[in-house]
């Protein structure tokens, strides 16, 4: 189907001469700051303050601990696009401080939670995070979007908030959430959408992708 | 963005909310130079081949 896809008129296409290694890198080493040292402040907001600007009901972030509230780094509220049910299973691309994870924990409990993220720090934060608010129904896995570690058609739900852009091959990473979910299975993302042309050259610079 | 989420597999793509979500961040962004905005959307994986075919096959007719 790839090659298929790849055809279709207006699809993303791999970006010639990206440097994937240098980009997935720069990204653990923003993140792991973020997950790290919250309060330096980045190009882009973060924390509680945030999740009010997304329309993040504040009963959602109760129990959560304040530090990992501080490292969440979102874009959007995949919770605002449709509700989740109880019983069902939810994957979190790109989980980081795991504060989507927890809140989509207890909404389908006792349906099950997958948190997939390539930062090894954000994932011990979210890992702490678990613990501290007692969910026992998420599961929180490293992994890259292109690879996800989870099987085939597992997902009722696949979330993510503000990883997408950050796909290389944002193709490559939509298949995958394709793959995991069930026919049928619902995505629900926040991300970005850039509405003036970047070059060729500009797709090629790291440091546009941080930000 | 609406091909590449069709071409995966999907349908129903839809964007439900924009807003600057950059805009006073602690430091400067590059954001605003390319108009970028946050986003929420959904979409579905089709159940079938032949509904991700006519998905497929509208989106064409759109581009063209």
């Amino acid at each position: 189907m790839t090659e298929i896809s790849r055809s279709i008129p207006g699809t993303a296409q791999p970006v010639d001469g990206l440097d994937i290694d240098a980009l997935r890198h720069a990204i653990q080493e923003e993140y792991s700051t973020v997950a790290t040292t919250p309060e330096q402040g980045f190009h882009f907001h973060t924390g509680r303050p945030l999740a009010r600007l997304l329309g993040y009901d504040d009963r959602w972030l109760d129990g959560v601990p304040e530090a990992t509230i501080a490292s969440f780094a979102g874009t959007g509220n995949p919770f605002a696009v449709g509700e989740l049910q109880p019983g069902e299973c939810v994957l979190d691309v790109g989980c980081g401080a795991g504060i989507d994870s927890i809140i989509a924990a207890r909404m389908v409990a006792p349906g099950e939670v997958v948190g997939v993220d390539m930062t090894p720090a954000m994932l011990e934060r979210a890992r702490a995070s678990a613990r501290e608010t007692g969910v026992t129904n998420l599961d929180l896995r490293l992994g890259f979007a292109e690879q996800l570690p989870v099987g085939d058609e597992w997902a009722d739900v696949v979330i993510s908030n503000g990883v997408m852009n950050l796909f290389p091959d944002k193709l490559a990473g939509l298949q995958e959430m394709a793959r995991v979910l069930k026919p049928g299975g619902r995505l629900q993302i926040g991300d970005i959408l850039v509405s003036k042309t970047v070059s060729q050259k500009d797709k090629r610079n790291v440091d546009l992708w941080k930000g | 963005m609406t091909a590449t989420v069709v071409a995966a597999g999907f349908v129903g793509f839809e964007i439900t909310w924009r807003a600057d979500v950059f805009g006073g961040a602690p430091q400067a962004s590059s954001a605003a130079q390319f108009g970028t905005v946050g986003i929420n959307f959904r979409a579905r994986k089709a159940r079938t081949s032949e509904e991700w075919n006519a998905a497929v096959e509208e989106l064409s007719c759109a581009v063209a």
